[in-house]
């Protein structure tokens, strides 16, 4: 009767022993690429502590799509929440979030050729000279400088604001006017700050309209700036969401588009001649820089009204001027990307990775 | 030929989970197993699939959380973020917050979220394990459309003083301590539990989150790191009072407070500074249940109160050079709960019995971020009226109506019907078919309402519509028996409530989509005597089709009519126990399938969770003297040293040991 047992059991043992994958699945042929050419990088943040952010590559020329060209490239995953991506030469930095840190690699072939390690929560990266680059984070309340060739943390720029009762300074985007960076603070905050490259210190700020989320420079070095105004019951108060204006050389915000309470816009950008602003608020609107007219809704967004769901992110080619606006539907499903002409015509539509947040262009 | 067809189906459906790779049930130990067959044709119950785990398994796990036994003996499916972490549960397909947990009758759900962290609860506290499948959990309240888990504590009236000590010693700097002592006699009696544990938690694992570029030829490796910050410890206090001044009063009070302390691990990719990105949560919890219950000729009153209190602290800090460490969130949660209710339930002769109750609640939950100045308060008062009218037909027919209306915060709540029955398909044989069809509804949760930011005041009630069958059989073949249960069921749920990012940069809950949960669960148990040989072998098969059938908003949304997020296809375990004089063994399989982690079931390399079958193993042995009984125990778990996930990139630890050691006086 033991053996009886014995019998039926060690069947079923053989049975359900012995099939996990892990090492299986990690040891693939890793793709080979060369890709010389023009091109888009989406960056997929994917989800928050999932560690399954992504990049995706788009020919415009071919209209061919390449999904998660790191990981197939490299057998490794990119991290946690890739933020935002920015290439010099031929080699792309990606900023990856939560996992504090910046992967380097060829844009052309995707190969990943190292990193800068040790950033608490990056955001931005920003190129001052070969050698030397600005890095902006949501908590450390300071801005890193990385030297880009010995892939190293180099520096700190503080950024604390001793007199605020809410974390501040969390710095964000950064756009560059002869020597000065200009950085968005946009989590509980209404400031942009000037930062002086050649010194490394924070020597000006101006007063916007609250939580700016991005900017861009035009073609007179105007520089725009899009404010979301927090949320109606943010403890740190609510301004209506607006569009503004800082012109060259000046350091004073000047308003030129208030929008409705509960507008929601952000991912301002500039087509390539400096000429004509973009940006979302649920669809996408235009607006020219010498306008004086209310901007106009270009393109309408595909979900219904009451539906909180939009467009979650633009760039314009600055070559083309055509359109890319990323759609991240609900955040756990791979994300869409449209493509239009700069005056809105369909053109392409193609699947990327869970969450397209970031565009980088590939001159 | 009826007869020889039925015992045909039931012999396939036996032999069905030896083939399939899902399996589920039961751990038992030492004391021979008794082979008593329980009453399973009961007129309160029919019509309602439940699960008693057997005390064997609860002893068996004594020394481990409630989130193990319930994934490795039970067709819940677990989500669990990393040894000792936040575990949460899935039952019959369906979301966390779809479960209800009761402790001795009162909700343990926490009100803010809705849902029941199972690491938090020790096995050990349990004395008896009981678990309503879907619509059945209705006898309970209201809100578990996917089911209710029950716990309970008994008194032991025939238990002499007793005083107990169990220490385990297990791998990862994991040290476990209980100690129990019962005092008393027939009319009062105390029962005390005190237990502590807490692990380093410190395993490691190959990080394949992190890739190392080797200088000359860029040869790429991955480090094997340590599972850091993830250490916990627990100390907790189980205080039990019983009185029973005649023998048809009884009077119970019970208190559990517990302190829970834990950091939680930073994503296994994160390469930032060593002293940021610093993750702690602290659980305190108060609960406190006092009831009186009165059996008299013709009926039983109960009147319990309640209360359950948690306090919720977490906070991330980093390092900002000249200040230290900062935090970046604070969030400090109270929650408070308070439950009332006076119940009778009597008897009409043998063949109808009816029941009613009357349930009052109150909950008020504050939350407080003091880094964003974020902040939020809620309450809810409930009022819920139950009645239930059972009806037995010539001992072949067992019908069951139960009817729930609530009342929340004065707003008639939608009504909630259940009708259960059971048909004995043979004379004199416990082979019965069995089904119910009943509603239910689940409230948002007060962060779903009230949450700052996203919370959304105007979201409705979740509401599930289940039709329910199955064939239940149970027989004594000479020192053998055999139990096993077979039921479809297929709950519609509407209205499901999803956190969705809003491009605001935050979450929001919205009514979003219609789920249709399709399912078949499985049981077998076989036990019995073999010469010396005492064996049992207790299993479980679940298949569970969760499906998102949502509004597809627009296209492009790939989410429709697909799977739900982490919730396995197939799923099951088996049990194997045998006992020889004071030696046992037990052997425990626990296998899922794989599960998605995008709405749109995009299976890619990297974002797979590929099924896992877990072996675990344990053996030990007792032995009397004259003033204590001992028994030592070694466990080993993930036998076969297997790489897997329950989450993604939150590893899991390899082959571990555990020694208990328990004395008994």
């Amino acid at each position: 009767m033991i053996r009886k047992l014995t019998c039926l059991i060690f069947p079923v043992l053989m049975l359900l022993a012995g099939c996990m994958k892990d090492d299986e699945l990690w040891s693939f042929e890793r793709s080979t690429h060369a890709f010389p050419f023009a091109g888009l990088f989406v960056c997929n943040q994917g989800n928050f502590m999932y560690g399954n952010a992504s990049l995706s590559y788009y020919d415009p020329e071919t209209r061919e799509v390449l999904n998660e060209v790191f990981f197939s490239t490299n057998a490794l995953p990119l991290g946690d929440v890739a933020h935002s991506m920015v290439i010099r030469d031929s080699l792309g930095y990606v900023v990856i979030n939560n996992s504090g840190r910046i992967y380097i690699f060829h844009t052309h072939t995707f190969e990943v050729v190292g990193k800068i390690t040790g950033l608490t929560s990056p955001r931005y990266m920003h190129f001052i000279n070969d050698s030397k680059a600005y890095v902006t984070d949501l908590y450390a309340r300071s801005i890193a400088i990385v030297n880009p060739l010995s892939m190293e943390v180099t520096g700190t720029i503080p950024v604390n604001n001793h007199e605020s009762g809410f974390s501040q300074h969390a710095t964000e985007q950064m756009v560059q006017l002869d020597k000065y960076v200009y950085t968005n603070c946009w989590s509980f905050d209404n400031q942009i700050l000037v930062i002086d490259s050649q010194t490394d210190q924070v020597v000006d700020s101006i007063e916007v309209l609250k939580q700016p989320n991005s900017m861009v420079l035009d073609r007179y070095q105007t520089l725009w700036v899009l404010s979301d105004g927090g949320f109606p019951e943010s403890p740190y108060g609510y301004d209506l969401p607006g569009l503004m204006k800082i012109e060259a050389g000046s350091r004073k915000a000047e308003i030129v588009h208030r929008f409705s309470q509960g507008a929601l816009p952000r991912g301002l950008a500039i087509n390539g001649s400096g000429d004509t602003l973009y940006f979302l608020n649920k669809g996408v609107y235009r607006h020219a820089v010498v306008s004086t007219r209310e901007p106009d809704l270009l393109i309408d967004s595909p979900y219904p009204a009451g539906h909180q769901g939009g467009f979650y992110a633009l760039e314009v080619d600055p070559v083309s001027s055509e359109l890319y606006v990323a759609d991240a539907i609900d955040f756990v499903q791979r994300g869409t990307v449209y493509r239009f002409t700069p005056h809105g015509e369909a053109v392409d539509t193609f699947q990327v990775g869970i969450g397209p947040g970031g565009f980088c262009f590939k001159p | 030929m009826e007869k020889k067809l039925l015992i045909l189906l039931f012999a396939i459906s036996m032999v069905f989970p030896l083939f399939s790779q899902g399996i589920r049930d039961s751990v038992f130990r030492i004391e021979g197993v008794s082979v008593a067959a329980e009453r399973i044709f009961v007129k309160e119950q029919a019509g309602m699939k439940q699960t008693q785990v057997d005390t064997t398994v609860l002893q068996n796990k004594a020394v481990l959380s409630l989130s193990d036994l319930l994934s490795e003996n039970t067709s819940v499916f677990i989500k669990n973020h990393g040894r000792g972490a936040l575990a949460t549960a899935s039952f019959r397909g369906t979301a966390a917050s779809h479960t209800q947990v009761n402790w001795n009758g009162i909700s343990i759900n926490s009100p803010m979220a809705g849902m029941v962290d199972f690491s938090l609860i020790p096995v050990y506290l349990i004395d008896e394990l009981n678990l309503k499948h879907g619509p059945a959990s209705l006898a309970d309240g209201v809100g578990g459309i996917g089911g209710s888990i029950n716990l309970y504590n008994r008194a032991g009236w025939n238990d002499k003083r007793t005083l107990s000590y169990m220490q385990g010693i297990g791998s990862y700097h994991t040290f476990d301590e209980f100690l129990q002592l019962g005092l008393g006699n027939k009319k009062i009696r105390s029962k005390t539990r005190l237990y502590h544990n807490q692990s380093k938690n410190d395993y490691t694992f190959v990080n394949r989150g992190i890739g190392n570029f080797d200088p000359q030829t860029g040869a790429l490796s991955h480090p094997i790191d340590t599972n850091d910050h993830a250490s916990y410890a627990r100390y907790g206090l189980l205080q039990e009072l019983y009185y029973r001044p005649r023998q048809e009063h009884v009077i119970s009070i019970k208190y559990w407070g517990q302190y829970a302390d834990r950091t939680i691990p930073r994503p296994t990719s994160y390469e930032g500074p060593d002293n940021s990105n610093l993750n702690n949560q602290q659980d305190t919890d108060h609960r406190v249940v006092a009831d009186w219950k009165y059996y008299s000729p013709i009926g039983k009153w109960m009147i319990r109160s309640g209360y359950s209190g948690k306090q919720l602290d977490y906070n991330q800090m980093n390092r900002v050079p000249g200040l230290g460490l900062v935090p970046a969130i604070y969030s400090e949660s109270r929650q408070n709960s308070l439950f009332s209710t006076l119940s009778y339930s009597g008897n009409r002769g043998e063949d109808l019995s009816y029941e009613g109750s009357l349930d009052m609640n109150k909950h008020k939950v504050g939350s407080v971020d003091s880094v964003s100045n974020m902040a939020y308060e809620g309450r809810r008062n409930e009022l819920s009226l139950f009645f239930a009218i059972r009806k037995s037909f010539a001992d072949r027919l067992n019908l069951n109506l139960m009817l729930r209306q609530e009342w929340v915060d004065g707003k008639r709540a939608p009504f909630i019907p259940f009708l259960g029955m059971e048909i004995r398909l043979l004379e004199g044989v416990d082979l019965l078919w069995k089904g119910n069809v009943a509603r239910n509804y689940h409230q948002p949760s007060l962060n779903d309402l009230y949450w700052q930011p996203g919370g959304n005041p105007d979201l409705r009630p979740e509401k599930g519509f289940t039709v329910e069958t199955g064939l239940e059989y149970q027989q004594n073949y000479g020192g053998h028996q055999i139990k096993t249960e077979l039921t479809l069921y297929r709950t519609d749920i509407e209205d499901w409530i999803l956190w969705i990012p809003s491009y605001r940069g935050f979450w929001e809950p919205r009514n979003i989509s219609r789920v249709l949960s399709k399912g078949v669960e499985y049981m077998l148990q076989i036990q019995g005597k073999l010469s010396d040989f005492g064996y049992k072998v207790a299993a479980t098969y679940g298949y569970t089709s969760s499906i998102n059938y949502g509004d597809p908003a627009k296209w492009g949304d790939n989410s429709y009519g697909k799977q739900l997020v982490y919730i396995p296809l197939h799923s099951g375990n088996v049990l194997m126990h045998l006992h020889w004089r004071n030696l046992f063994l037990t052997y425990q399989y626990n296998a899922y399938s794989e599960r998605f982690t995008t709405s749109s079931n995009d299976v890619t390399r990297r974002d797979w969770l590929y099924p896992y079958i877990m072996n675990d193993v344990s053996a030990g042995g007792s032995f009397q003297t004259k003033q204590a009984n001992f028994t030592v125990e070694l466990k080993v778990f993930n036998l076969f040293n297997e790489a897997y996930h329950s989450v993604l990139y939150r590893p899991m630890p390899g082959r571990n040991y555990q020694l208990v050691i328990m004395i008994q006086i």
